[in-house]
């Protein structure tokens, strides 16, 4: 959503419009993650009223998509691709494929046993 | 290398060669002449040796030969000259003169202290991809711990992890053709025991600074204290307690907030950072 993201680009490296609105989320969800375990806890705690327990799962649920942590996908550094990519180096498999037979990356040999 | 080859052709160029260069020495005789019969007898003794006969055979036989001939004096008949190879010549390079003790002890195994008690105090585990940094690195550390006085135990080597990850080649439509990939980590232990643990930080810093490419470290340090030490440590308490209290009050809540806003539960509820998610439409569908 515009209204979170940054006036100027603040990332470097392979950029697509994908790729900003995950950082764009990223950046949201940290910003907004204590309000949301407030009334995460609010909500839990049996011990409060429950009117304000009633009113914090509104509040919850009126909050922003973007405020989600489940918003957050691992995309690939290098093609933006979100599908296939691997946790360790933070690509998805075919760029992979490509740095590990060009030998950049270090120790990543093909196999056969 | 480029020094020593030429005794390395004449290894290479095999027995041929060594029938042919007896043969000059025999004849003695110029220069041009040898050439002369040069071909005749490579390529007799290659059609007697193999029995190959063949003429481009021979004829690169003579270009590897050639650049021995012309170091002979051309004008002169060939005399041998009592020059040792450079095999000997290097064995002999230490008779004389010996290399520093502590240099000389880079060509031997690494020095070690004796434990005298045996406690342990740091362990440092490196890491790498290839086998070669990562030995030569555990020694460069064995031989660091050597020269400050600290006992060592090790490299012992770990297990390695193997990570492997297969993918297809292209499409997934493709996923019968697949590729694997894996990445081999080594690792090596070492253990110092009983060092002062100024030291053990000083071999550590050292271990830093002279960083090897591709190893990683990691160091776990034990320090060892006298058993008056829990009560020094409940006596401290009180102290520290007080001096957290501030902070831990304030456990979760966001640092710039002001200490007004924190109270009720009511304001918290209606607080408009909530309902941040107004967009542009969402006041005129409401009015």
């Amino acid at each position: 959503m515009s209204q979170f993201r940054a006036k100027k680009l603040d990332l470097s490296g392979f950029i697509n419009s994908r790729i900003i609105r995950d950082h764009t989320k990223r950046k949201v969800f940290e910003q907004y993650e204590p309000e949301r375990q407030a009334l995460r806890y609010i909500i839990r705690n049996t011990t409060l009223p429950a009117r304000a327990r009633a009113q914090a799962q509104l509040q919850l649920s009126q909050m922003h998509a973007y405020t989600r942590s489940t918003q957050i996908k691992n995309r690939c550094v290098a093609g933006g691709i979100a599908r296939s990519v691997i946790r360790d180096f933070r690509i998805a498999r075919y760029q992979f494929r490509e740095q590990a037979l060009a030998g950049e990356l270090p120790g990543v040999k093909k196999a056969s046993w | 290398m480029s020094l020593l080859s030429p005794h390395k052709y004449l290894f290479r160029a095999g027995r041929s060669f060594q029938v042919h260069s007896s043969k000059i020495y025999v004849l003695q005789e110029p220069f041009q002449l040898t050439i002369s019969t040069k071909l005749a007898t490579a390529s007799r003794t290659l059609s007697s040796s193999s029995q190959l006969g063949n003429v481009a055979d021979s004829r690169t036989l003579i270009s590897k030969l050639e650049p021995i001939e012309r170091t002979s004096p051309q004008s002169q008949p060939v005399v041998e000259l009592p020059v040792k190879p450079w095999e000997e010549r290097l064995d002999n390079i230490d008779l004389n003169a010996r290399l520093p003790r502590s240099v000389q002890a880079l060509y031997l195994r690494p020095l070690r202290r004796k434990a005298e008690h045996g406690l342990p105090v740091c362990d440092l585990q490196l890491r790498s991809y290839s086998v070669r940094n990562l030995e030569f690195f555990a020694d460069f550390a064995l031989r660091a711990a050597y020269y400050l006085n600290l006992p060592i135990s090790g490299p012992v080597p770990l297990p390695k992890i193997v990570e492997r990850w297969t993918f297809p080649r292209s499409n997934f439509v493709h996923k019968k053709s697949q590729e694997n990939f894996e990445r081999i980590t080594l690792r090596r232990l070492i253990q110092i025991k009983d060092g002062n643990s100024q030291a053990v930080q000083a071999w550590l810093a050292f271990l830093r600074k002279h960083a090897f490419y591709g190893v990683g470290m990691k160091a776990n340090i034990w320090e060892y204290e006298s058993l008056e030490t829990a009560k020094n440590m409940d006596q401290a308490l009180l102290e520290v307690e007080k001096n957290l209290e501030p902070h831990l009050s304030r456990f979760g809540r966001r640092e710039t907030e002001t200490s007004e806003t924190e109270g009720s539960l009511s304001e918290f509820l209606g607080n408009e950072r909530l309902s941040l998610n107004k967009g542009p439409l969402a006041n005129a569908r409401s009015g």
